[in-house]
């Protein structure tokens, strides 16, 4: 299969990495112009509370600053949102969350700035603060915004859940917790804004959803889209979290420098940025099935709820995927779901890498464990049993078309780390200091937006007279690799070798509005249109090719940068020279590409619908040693297994297995972002923990491809479901080592010990203080 | 190539307030200035832990940073006789390649490969983690099993502390405003003795010490428990040894057993000082055990 | 008090005479006084390793080094790995090993694979692994960037 192609699928450099080994690559903090400003946000000293009184006349008179801004000097939309617009780039009367801004600085220096922040006055009516949206949601609690907290109910339905438990021989209910995770891209948040010279702005900055950013920004300053323009910075990590906290801070840096006239920088530090930045969503996840003793599933019955923090942002979306895959890649025909999402006065929760599976699967694949130990099957076995395969039916009606390919990605993971044997064995071991456990998870996942909005992008493919190439798109890079795919398609299409082509940063006012880069859809959605870019431009330089050698179209074609007789092989006229010819004859030399997404439906009231247009499948196998006397885990093998349809660069698609399972590994072991009574806890990298690379072990990677006609070349995706499964695999891994299972995470030095969380109270030395499940 | 560049750089939030910065060459001029700033200067050597702490909101920043990174007696690790010397600006880095200490006080070299990073381990220094008196400062538990003794210099002269007795509380020392650290000086161990020290943290590396455990072991010839010290860490707002579960060992047959008693023990006077609080729950076991596998650790060697 | 403090260093083989703010960091001068922003503000308290350098040879945190400080010392950065247009053997072997990602904790990396291969040309993974233990990196799960230092193109 691989002959066919000359680049995809070959081992090719990344595009943008030169500028990254030598120091060259420009992140959004390492732009500064001649004369700027410095900007700063004045956030807020309560979770939740009402303004009484803000008064600036003392800070104002500080030398070096230049303009200090409240709500009021906002010229148009004071608030900002994709799904419902009630996030505020400046509160006026009221702060919902310890990150809320209140007023912001432009100044000559990043202190005075620091001076001038101090130096505003705020007085505040305290609020009661809410912290747990189980309790936002009773009635009778103070609502967060509107007339209540609930803000999100979706569902699923399917077949009779009733009739299901009835039809069950027993019943097995579990209730999980997953906590609040925080991105941790290693760059923070930086801006910088300019004053356009025929009015508006152009801000350069570490934004993942330009487009969405660039509407907002519009929106506050009163202008048309066209007077906004962003630049994306190569952006130093995201993971999902670059969106709303991006487009706040471009919005206030925007209106800074329209403000003063001048260029203003803001750049967070760390603990600005894990203060203000929303968080993948804790779940609370009551999850009930119905079974027979033979294993099969008669009824699943799912309740979650969402701490939707104090803003919307992506919780209506990010819970839809939740609800969809709520109950895994497994037949059950009866099945009920439903997924709230609660306002609470916590950081607000938004999309992170996984959007609203991490959750469910940590729930789903715990209880497939749970049902594998009540029927005496092993975790394989009642998997291989229950497992969707070709035409399986999902939760929601989808019948599925492609290739289901669960089944083979579940057996290799197994195969490859010895699963049933060590299984086994271990589950048998008596004693001992350190015990050694494997585990296993796998899921289904739907590609791109699916039936949350539209769903089209463009890419841009311009050749050059020389024969040098410029790719340009609307789907983003942030370190996945998405403009190393396109520019290897755009290759693979036009026969040229990589080192032709520069990809340019995405720039919101010379691509066409791509929507944002979610959802793995970077290569099925940018990939495509390059590839459709670089097919206009390959049929115009063949029609060139054919007049100019005097032949018909058909017998030429492009390959290794030259222009190619297809019958003969023979080299006809060099790339360079075939541009330089469509130059001279006037020909259009640029191609712009166009992905629509196939269709998708979604019955909100029903809950039934083709939600995504395809699916990938994956499973993660591991094998853990637990510190019985300690609590503490190490992760000893990892296998990770994933049908991306096709790898278009393999370096790239490891590249993101490896990451997505260190990111998983600690969503499982190590990461939590705590939060207080609406006060955090963890604001740096020394107190909240990621994985080193003395934690991470060597990971086995094994790319399944089974070509999927909705990708270009048969790809499909990767960012997203290398990171859903690392946690419940470590957490089955526990339990076939311990025996006990873990209904929270992350699987800490306590918990894994004890069964339960211990919180730190308020004073040194006081009282125990234990949560008890 | 030769460039000058004197534009000067401010900064503000999460950084550090103007202070007068000295970096003298030798101990009269260092001494000069302590006793000239008392209280209100600061002594930074590798600054892997005063740096964090000036950049904090708030932090009361010194009207003086004197940098003894410049006064080379105050680097290298040797050996006088029966004893062993460090000086005050060894880097953890320095300890954990030593030969002398591998050979002597081995516990001090593992000691020193747990703390923080490369990065850290190669600024930061041994008399750095004293003087700063965390908790959970890795090099202590260690050099108090060890009986070290630290020597102090100021204008009026030089004394000499048990490091034991030199910590009043978490983050405070009873060395004088005036006084500067020189170096860390212990006896030798018995050539039979073993040493051993365990940490425990939450991840496996750049990692805050959730509980350590330094041991010393000497067993004599008869195979009976001549001497044992045992020193935790992270468990006491300042550190000791534990003579009451060392007191378990002495004399008696080195086994598994004797060893969990002795950890028992630990736990037991842990929760004697400390009193009982949120994390004792997850500590008291884990002491023990801690205990129990430094005791062993020096026993397999 | 005194607003700067003259200070000479050797930074990337050249010799600079630099007026630096007793308080600020190197990390601060090389970024903003020089323009060396190859060198990378993760999170100032030396957990991330964005900023790694090496003073004299040693791999450190220039967030936790005051700038008064490297007066007489050398200082390498990101900037000072290759040799003009040619690439450190680390860096082909970054870019040949799929070792970037983001490529924000990329200097940082390279700066402590460069300590470590430095005084050792064939090191284990174990100790690969513990030479870059002080550099976060969010997107690769580190096997490729060990891999890369694993595999350097040896000459």
């Amino acid at each position: 299969m691989g002959s066919k192609h000359k680049i995809i699928g070959k081992p090719e450099r990344r595009v943008d990495a030169w500028g990254k080994v030598t120091g060259r690559a420009k992140f959004a903090e390492d732009y500064s112009v001649a004369h700027q400003l410095w900007g700063k946000v004045l956030r807020s000293k309560h979770p939740h509370a009402k303004i009484l009184r803000i008064d600036t006349t003392k800070a104002e008179t500080l030398p070096g600053v230049e303009a200090i801004v409240t709500a009021r000097d906002i010229p148009g939309s004071k608030v900002f949102g994709i799904v419902v617009k009630n996030q505020q780039i400046l509160c006026e009367d009221r702060v919902r969350y310890l990150g809320d801004g209140i007023a912001l600085v432009a100044a000559r220096s990043r202190e005075i700035c620091e001076e001038a922040v101090a130096l505003i006055e705020i007085d505040y009516e305290p609020l009661p603060v809410i912290s747990d949206p189980e309790e936002a949601l009773k009635p009778g609690a103070l609502p967060i915004h509107g007339d209540k907290n609930e803000f999100v109910h979706h569902k699923v339905c399917k077949g009779d859940v009733e009739k299901g438990f009835a039809e069950a021989d027993f019943i097995i209910e579990c209730t999980f917790k997953t906590q609040f995770v925080e991105h941790s891209y290693i760059e923070p948040e930086a801006v910088l804004a300019e004053p356009a010279e025929q009015g508006g702005v152009v801000i350069t900055g570490s934004v993942q959803n330009l487009f969405s950013s660039r509407r907002s920004v519009a929106e506050a300053l009163n202008l048309p889209l066209s007077r906004v323009q962003i630049i994306q910075a190569t952006l130093g990590g995201s993971f999902g979290g670059k969106d709303e906290v991006m487009t706040s801070m471009c919005c206030r840096a925007a209106i800074l420098a329209t403000k003063t006239g001048k260029p203003v920088k803001m750049v967070n530090s760390r603990e600005e940025s894990m203060l203000e930045s929303y968080k993948r969503h804790p779940y609370v996840l009551y999850y009930k099935w119905g079974a027979k003793h033979d294993g099969s599933i008669t009824a699943m019955e799912v309740r979650c709820i969402a701490d939707g923090g104090a803003y919307a942002s992506m919780s209506p979306f990010v819970t839809w995927r939740s609800v969809v895959q709520a109950t895994g890649p497994y037949c059950c025909e009866n099945v009920k779901t439903d997924i709230y999402a609660a306002y609470t006065n916590n950081n607000y929760t938004g999309a992170m890498r996984g959007f609203g599976s991490p959750q469910v699967n940590f729930a789903i694949e715990s209880m497939m464990d749970e049902l594998a130990a009540k029927v005496g099957m092993n975790p394989l076995e009642i998997r291989m049993k229950n497992g969707f395969e070709n035409g399986a039916v999902t939760a929601t009606g989808q019948k599925l078309t492609h290739t289901v390919s669960l089944k083979e990605v579940l057996t290799k993971a197994a195969q490859e780390i010895g699963f049933e044997a060590k299984w086994q064995k271990y589950r048998s071991l008596k004693s001992g200091e350190k015990k050694r456990g494997v585990g296993l998870a796998c899921s289904y996942r739907g590609v791109s937006l699916g039936a949350e909005g539209t769903d089209a992008a463009e890419t841009i493919v311009s050749v050059q007279t020389d024969g040098s190439v410029i790719v340009s798109s609307g789907v983003t890079d942030m370190g996945q690799g998405a403009q190393t795919q396109m520019s290897q398609i755009a290759a693979e299409v036009l026969g040229i070798t990589m080192d032709r082509i520069q990809f340019l940063n995405t720039n919101t006012s010379r691509v066409a509005d791509s929507g944002p880069t979610v959802a793995s859809r970077g290569t099925i959605m940018g990939g495509t249109a390059a590839k459709n870019a670089a097919e206009k431009v390959k049929t115009t330089l063949l029609e060139v090719g054919a007049a100019m050698i005097g032949c018909d179209v058909g017998s030429l074609d492009l390959a290794e940068n030259y222009l190619i007789n297809v019958k003969t092989n023979e080299r006809l006229a060099s790339f360079s020279e075939l541009c330089a010819e469509c130059f001279r004859k006037g020909k259009p030399m640029m191609g712009f590409g166009w992905h629509h997404s196939p269709p998708t439906s979604w019955d909100e009231e029903h809950g039934q619908g083709d939600a995504y247009f395809t699916f990938v499948y994956g499973a993660n196998a591991t094998e853990v040693e637990v510190d019985t006397e300690t609590g503490k885990v190490n992760v000893i093998d990892f296998v990770s297994v994933h049908d991306v349809g096709k790898a278009i660069n393999r370096g790239m698609v490891i590249g993101q297995m490896c990451g997505g399972v260190a990111m998983g590994l600690g969503y499982g072991l190590l990461e939590e972002f705590e939060i207080e009574e609406g006060v955090p806890k963890q604001l740096n990298f020394d107190e909240y923990l990621i994985a080193t690379a003395m934690d991470v072990p060597r990971i086995r990677t094994i790319i399944v491809e089974n070509e999927d006609p909705a990708g270009p070349f048969g790809a499909k995706s990767v960012g997203e479901p290398t990171n859903e499964l690392a946690a419940p695999a470590i957490v089955n891994a526990i339990f076939n080592a311990t025996g006990r299972r873990l209904y929270e995470i992350p699987a800490n030095l306590e918990r894994v010990l004890l069964g339960h969380k211990l919180t730190r109270t308020g004073k040194r030395g006081s009282e125990v203080k234990a949560n008890h499940g | 190539m030769y460039i000058r560049v004197v534009s000067v750089f401010i900064r503000g939030k999460y950084s550090m307030r103007l202070f007068e910065f000295y970096s003298p060459r030798t101990f009269d001029e260092a001494t000069a200035l302590l006793s000239q700033y008392g209280a209100d200067a600061k002594i930074i050597a590798g600054g892997t832990d005063l740096l964090i702490e000036l950049r904090k909101p708030g932090a009361k920043t010194p009207k003086a940073i004197i940098d003894i990174s410049k006064i080379s007696e105050l680097t290298g690790i040797r050996e006088e006789g029966d004893l062993v010397v460090l000086n005050a600006l060894t880097t953890h880095s320095d300890i954990l390649r030593s030969q002398t200490l591998q050979k002597h006080a081995s516990l001090l070299c593992s000691a020193a490969s747990t703390i923080g990073s490369p990065q850290i381990r190669n600024r930061g220094t041994v008399g750095g983690n004293i003087m700063n008196a965390a908790t959970c400062a890795d090099m202590v538990p260690p050099l108090i099993a060890l009986d070290a003794q630290v020597t102090l210099k100021s204008r009026g002269g030089t004394r000499t502390s048990s490091l034991s007795e030199f910590f009043v509380k978490p983050y405070v020392t009873s060395a004088r405003p005036d006084e500067i650290l020189i170096d860390i000086r212990f006896p030798k161990p018995p050539a039979a003795a073993s040493s051993s020290f365990v940490k425990l943290g939450r991840r496996n590396a750049v990692s805050i010490s959730r509980l350590s455990v330094a041991a010393i072991l000497h067993v004599e010839k008869n195979a009976l428990v001549k001497e044992a010290r045992i020193v935790p860490g992270s468990a006491f707002p300042t550190w000791q040894r534990v003579m009451e579960a060392e007191s378990i060992l002495v004399g008696k047959k080195p086994s598994r057993e004797l060893f969990a008693e002795a950890g028992k023990k630990v736990a037991e006077v842990m929760i004697s000082i400390t009193g009982r609080r949120w994390s004792t729950e997850y500590k008291e076991p884990v002491i023990a055990v801690l205990v129990r596998r430094a005791l062993e650790a020096c026993w397999d060697n | 008090m005194r607003e700067s403090v003259g200070i000479i260093a050797t930074i990337n083989k050249k010799k600079y005479e630099i007026e630096v703010a007793p308080n600020t960091t190197l990390l601060d001068v090389l970024r903003d006084q020089l323009g060396l922003t190859g060198t990378k503000r993760g999170c100032e308290i030396g957990e991330c390793g964005a900023c790694t350098v090496l003073i004299d040879g040693q791999a450190v945190n220039s967030c936790l080094v005051l700038a008064a400080q490297i007066d007489g010392h050398e200082i390498v950065t990101i900037e000072g790995l290759a040799d003009g247009n040619t690439l450190h053997p680390l860096q082909e072997s970054f870019l040949d090993h799929d070792a970037v990602h983001c490529g924000f904790c990329t200097p940082g990396m390279l700066m402590s694979a460069k300590a470590l291969v430095d005084g050792d040309i064939d090191p284990s993974e174990e100790e690969i692994r513990i030479a870059i233990s002080g550099n976060l990196c969010r997107c690769s799960g580190y096997q490729q960037i060990v891999d890369a230092v694993k595999e350097i193109p040896k000459k």
